[in-house]
């Protein structure tokens, strides 16, 4: 593989994860015997034991706002509504702030309306921007967060320096601490999440169809508008459940991260949102984990740094769109195509003989390819690898085995017919089918080749009047020994 | 971007005599006798614009049923906007339109849209019998799920499109012509009587369009009414029964043999007709 | 709720800044300035790329290069002499600190950008979604980096957010021939405000055709992705300068504010940018008073009084504003639509 820019960034970038991850790791273990005088093993027992009531409440609320996050965080992805889901969670501050003031104390419900309204109100104010100026949507996104965020971090600092600020708890608002999770605030999660669940299982073809094609869906007469500030309603409703445990600042690495980990996992919108829940239940989980190991750490980081290890394993490892896979079917492809490339000229170099003669010299076969000739005695040893052809020592030549040219037969049959499809059904000039059938021919599956065989009615010729092998004659020969090949020019003809 | 002299021809096809209100009876021609409700679509001063920039201008049409009606036009000329603004998807400045008598917003559930292949995301996670499905959404209403009859017929609309085979496939590895044909078997699952098309052959090879072709004749034989955005000027004389000419204003609207002509095409395409003067020379000598 | 908002002082707030307390918040003041103003003048740029959004994530993951810098400046200090560490006096001001914040910056700036290319280049992840994922999962890092390793970082959680600029005028003053200038924050944003508009001057068709047209520009010999990752850095080295002073939301909220509320303004690109630096000196004198009057974090008031003047901007627009458009829909629209008489459009969309 030629090494590129673009390689050595992948391998660049694919360290520096390593790396990170392998620091953070390293950093952690190091540090959790400084900081508590319990050692890591007794702390990680005492989670699991679950006997800490204050516990108990992280660890289901983490889940709770895991799976919420995750459900709505797929429709945002698929609907490419990442950063509006930045926004909103950013915008929501000042209304934390208004609900701390109401009562002058942590009062989950009025945490809550304000904070919904102030998420409303900035959605509302982005499309007001947008639609009576002429900035960008991102531009008005980009407002509308850092605005909301400023009036918020204003209050909040006001409120911090009040007399009674510093009892206020508002300062676990910006990072998150799972462990300040009451009764009542795991009551209300719970109650989002419920609602969360059968509002999308209700109206789940609604929305994937305005998710995919909202023109299509108004047209279909589905109310578009409203499941639209429907499903922004309920994405503002988990952010501010998802406020006290992950903070203001990484609520929307909640909704996206496991959101686009299982987009790498799945084809299937329903699945996607399924395993999306799911991982976002791990990433809770094991962030409540970690920020439990450590006093005082805040939570929301570790959650998204869950998430975040979670994607890197998909990103890297996932089964059709992860990148391993995809630069290993690639490499593996073009081996397939250079040995049959390979196979093809060395069968052109035998018919131009009429089949007199068994052997290919790597000279013909270097001539014949226009490669060097280091290169085209590499391809012959990578087809004896193969087992499709013999290279006797001491000898500079080739010899294709049974299964060599039955090989060698398919593929320039497979060429042939492609061309004379090309020429005949498709009206190409016969000059500009070759490169074509380059390509095509090595993906042609065996059903496709049979019905271009009956479309073309079995013909024996391709349109520069060279033979078609037919599968008749590929059979025999498989039987047959090495040499001679009957049929092409002596015609073995159409089947009966 | 047209030159010197397409500038001047361009002034000129705009200072042209449009059909306004005035022409009124010719607007009506094909549709004497029907009564409301039988008229598929009927357009009336339609105007929409863009920041005080008009994209459409003054638009009256009304169409008989059955036909396949194509809209031809230059690029910038409103062709798409037109599509969007039949199904309420824009706003309007002035005029309305109705679909079967009704109010267009009333009446959608009987218009199956195709839309343009850029306008979806293929990457979205479904494979092709969930984006057919979808056409059956619009009869199934707000809290049902499909049942065996809608697979079924799902089922039947791929078939026309010879998409059956690719049922379960993600639809971001189809081809192109593969893809439009996903999108004409879901407005064929709704069973409409009215068919909007945006440019379906744009994209698409030769066998697709072919295949396309005889699906909408087959369309039209059942009685439907079907309004395609065409780009291709060549091939518009051979597929389409009537044609609407487009360039912001309505330039004319009519059986095509009546309407596909050297002065008109003129008209509606400005200076930018003279590449395309073989079509020209063959409408000439047909003519002759 | 009467105790949240003081009475309103005339003398503290307005005149006292001004006069008496200039020492103070004089300085506060042009630090302000030199933000908002290096930042509104960057932002105009992404504004036009569309990139608003990337200036945020940037602002959040250069945390990790600070975080990273200031243990890699810890370590080599603390590593040499007595005397090498007392002579850097364990400040955070000292060279070598200064430096490895710097490099670490520029490092993180590099790594976003690449992180986020290759999240939307090698997978079907659009690039909205690898802008939202690169830049919190790294701000998360750069966070729990602090919050570990507390003791050897000079930063805490919340003061990423929104800084500590009071701190500004009593920070050590750097001296030039003997006389003390200003404190060294100040200087430090300073020179880097001037850069940025020398670069801009310098660069400036550059910049503006690779914005508006990356393919013209490479045919012009100017390498879109060079230019493209440039700004990234010169944002990561704004971004870290003005860290310390006014954390992570001034600079975001400055990076788009003064250019929106220029572009509302008038249409002329150097305009934009003039109008960018009169937001900026604005948005951090009225701040200034604002958190005076209301006890409150400076960054925080700075940006309201930023969005504040948006908001002006926004109502009273004479070409745009909601005002003029309002008085223009009590005619009818039909009227108020031009005929398409002499010009042919070209509107794309159609």
């Amino acid at each position: 593989m030629p090494v590129t820019m673009k390689t050595v960034r992948v391998h660049l970038g694919g360290l520096l994860c390593l790396f990170l991850f392998a620091s953070l790791s390293q950093v952690h273990a190091a540090r959790i015997g400084e900081i508590t005088e319990i050692s890591v093993w007794e702390q990680a027992l005492r989670f699991f034991s679950f006997r800490d009531p204050s516990l108990r409440f992280a660890l289901t609320g983490a889940i709770l706002l895991g799976f919420t996050c995750g459900m709505l965080g797929s429709f945002l992805l698929v609907r490419k509504l990442a950063l509006v889901g930045d926004t909103i969670s950013h915008a929501v501050l000042p209304g934390v702030a208004a609900g701390f003031l109401w009562n002058m104390e942590k009062d989950p419900v009025a945490i809550f309306v304000g904070a919904t309204l102030a998420g409303l109100l900035g959605s509302f104010m982005v499309t007001r921007l947008t639609a009576t100026t002429k900035l960008k949507e991102d531009t008005a996104l980009g407002m509308v967060l850092a605005g909301f965020f400023g009036i918020g971090i204003c209050l909040v600092t006001m409120i911090q320096r009040l007399p009674s600020g510093n009892k206020s708890g508002i300062d676990k608002f910006l990072f998150g601490q799972a462990a300040s999770l009451g009764a009542s605030d795991i009551q209300l999660m719970a109650v989002v999440t419920v609602l969360t669940i059968g509002l999308v299982w209700l109206f789940y073809k609604e929305l994937l169809t305005v998710s995919f094609d909202a023109g299509f869906a108004h047209c279909v007469g589905m109310p578009v508008p409203w499941v639209h500030h429907g499903f922004m309603l309920l994405l503002a409703f988990s952010v501010v459940i998802a406020l006290q445990a992950v903070g203001v600042v990484l609520v929307s690495a909640m909704l996206i991260t496991p959101a686009a980990t299982s987009y790498l996992l799945s084809d299937r919108l329903h699945r996607m949102v399924i395993i999306a829940c799911i991982l976002g239940m791990v990433s809770g989980a094991l962030g409540a984990f970690f920020s439990f190991l450590g006093h005082q750490l805040p939570t929301g980081p570790f959650m998204v740094l869950s998430a975040a290890g979670l994607f890197v394993l998909a990103f890297l490892f996932a089964p059709r769109h992860g990148v391993i896979h995809r630069w290993w079917s690639q490499r593996a492809r073009s081996g397939q195509v250079r040995r049959e490339n390979t196979l093809k000229a060395v069968f052109h170099v035998l018919e131009r003989e009429e089949f007199k003669r068994e052997g290919v010299t790597f000279m013909e076969l270097a001539e014949s390819r226009r490669q060097t000739l280091e290169a085209s005695e590499e391809s012959c040893r990578e087809l004896q690898r193969m087992g499709f052809a013999t290279l006797p020592p001491g000898e500079k030549a080739l010899y294709l085995t049974p299964e060599g040219m039955r090989r060698a037969q398919t593929i320039v049959r497979n060429h042939r017919l492609w061309e004379l499809y090309l020429t005949d059904a498709a009206n190409y000039p016969p000059d500009h089918v070759h490169d074509d059938a380059e390509e095509i021919e090595h993906i042609l599956g065996e059903d496709i080749v049979r019905q271009l065989e009956r479309q073309l009615n079995f013909a024996s010729r391709d349109p520069h009047g060279k033979p078609i092998p037919s599968p008749e004659e590929i059979v025999s020969v498989h039987g047959a020994g090495s040499g001679g090949l009957p049929g092409g020019s002596t015609g073995y003809g159409k089947p009966s | 971007m047209p030159g010197r002299e397409g500038e001047n021809e361009i002034i000129t096809c705009m200072n042209q005599p449009h059909i306004s209100l005035s022409d009124h009876a010719r607007t009506d021609a094909w549709t004497k006798g029907l009564s409301d409700a039988e008229v598929p679509l009927e357009v009336h001063d339609l105007t929409v614009a863009y920041h005080h920039k008009p994209v459409l201008y003054g638009i009256d049409l009304r169409m008989p049923p059955g036909k396949l009606i194509g809209i031809i036009g230059p690029n910038g000329a409103g062709k798409s906007t037109l599509i969007k603004a039949i199904m309420g998807l824009i706003p309007t400045d002035s005029g309305w339109v109705r679909l079967f008598g009704e109010p267009n917003k009333k009446n959608l559930r009987r218009v199956g849209y195709v839309p343009q292949r850029e306008s979806v995301d293929w990457d979205f996670p479904v494979n092709v019998m969930d984006v057919v499905l979808m056409g059956r959404y619009g009869k199934l209403g707000l809290f049902k799920r499909p049942k065996k009859q809608d697979r079924d017929i799902a089922c039947a609309c791929l078939e026309k499109v010879k998409m059956m085979p690719y049922a379960d496939r993600q639809i971001a590895n189809l081809s192109g012509g593969q893809q439009q044909r996903v999108f004409l078997a879901r407005a064929l699952a709704q069973e409409s009587d009215l068919y909007l098309m945006d440019e379906p052959f744009a994209g698409v090879d030769a066998a697709t369009e072919s295949s396309i072709i005889s699906l909408l004749h087959e369309l039209r034989k059942q009685g439907k009414t079907i309004l395609v955005v065409h780009h291709d000027l060549p091939t518009a004389r051979n597929y389409f029964d009537m044609l609407v000419l487009l360039n912001m204003r309505l330039v004319d609207f009519g059986p095509t043999e009546e309407v596909f002509t050297y002065d008109k095409l003129q008209k509606t395409y400005g200076g930018r007709l003279t590449i395309l003067s073989e079509v020209a020379d063959a409408v000439r000598q047909t003519k002759s | 709720m009467s105790e949240l908002i003081p009475a309103w002082d005339w003398q503290n707030v307005v005149v006292a800044p001004w006069t008496t307390d200039l020492p103070i918040y004089g300085w506060i003041v042009l630090m302000g300035f030199f933000v908002c103003a290096a930042c509104g003048l960057a932002g105009n740029y992404l504004i036009l790329r569309r990139m608003a959004l990337v200036g945020d994530a940037i602002s959040h993951s250069v945390l990790p290069g600070l975080a990273i810098g200031f243990l890699v400046a810890n370590a080599w200090t603390v590593g040499g002499s007595a005397d090498d560490a007392s002579a850097a006096g364990g400040s955070s001001h000292g060279f070598s600190y200064g430096l490895a914040v710097f490099i670490g910056s520029l490092v993180a700036g590099i790594v976003t950008t690449l992180l986020i290319e290759i999240i939307h280049k090698r997978t079907r992840i659009k690039q909205d979604a690898a802008i939202g994922i690169t830049f919190s999962t790294l701000f998360a890092l750069g966070v729990v980096l602090i919050s570990v390793y507390a003791d050897k970082v000079d930063l805490d959680a919340d003061c990423v957010l929104h800084g500590e600029i009071a701190f500004v005028s009593i920070q050590p003053f750097l001296s030039f021939a003997g006389h003390e200038i200003a404190p060294a924050p100040v200087i430090r944003m300073g020179i880097v405000a001037l850069l940025t508009l020398g670069l801009i001057v310098l660069f400036y068709k550059e910049l503006l055709v690779s914005s508006f047209d990356p393919g013209l520009a490479s045919s012009m010999g100017i390498h879109a992705t060079f230019v493209h990752y440039a700004l990234m850095c010169w944002l990561s080295v704004i971004v870290i300068s003005a860290f310390e002073a006014v954390g992570a939301i001034l600079v975001i909220a400055m990076l788009i504010l003064p250019g929106a509320t220029a572009s509302l303004l008038t249409t002329r690109f150097p305009k934009v940018m003039g109008l960018s630096v009169l937001h900026a000196a604005l948005s951090a004198v009225l701040g200034t008073h604002l958190a005076i009057w209301l006890n409150s974090s400076t960054a925080g008031c700075m940006v309201v009084a930023g969005t504040g003047l948006f908001g002006l901007a926004w109502v009273f627009s004479p070409s745009q504003g909601l005002l003029k458009q309002w008085l223009r829909r009590r005619k009818t629209s039909q009227e108020s639509v031009r005929e398409p008489e002499s010009e042919h459009t070209g509107i794309e969309g159609a």
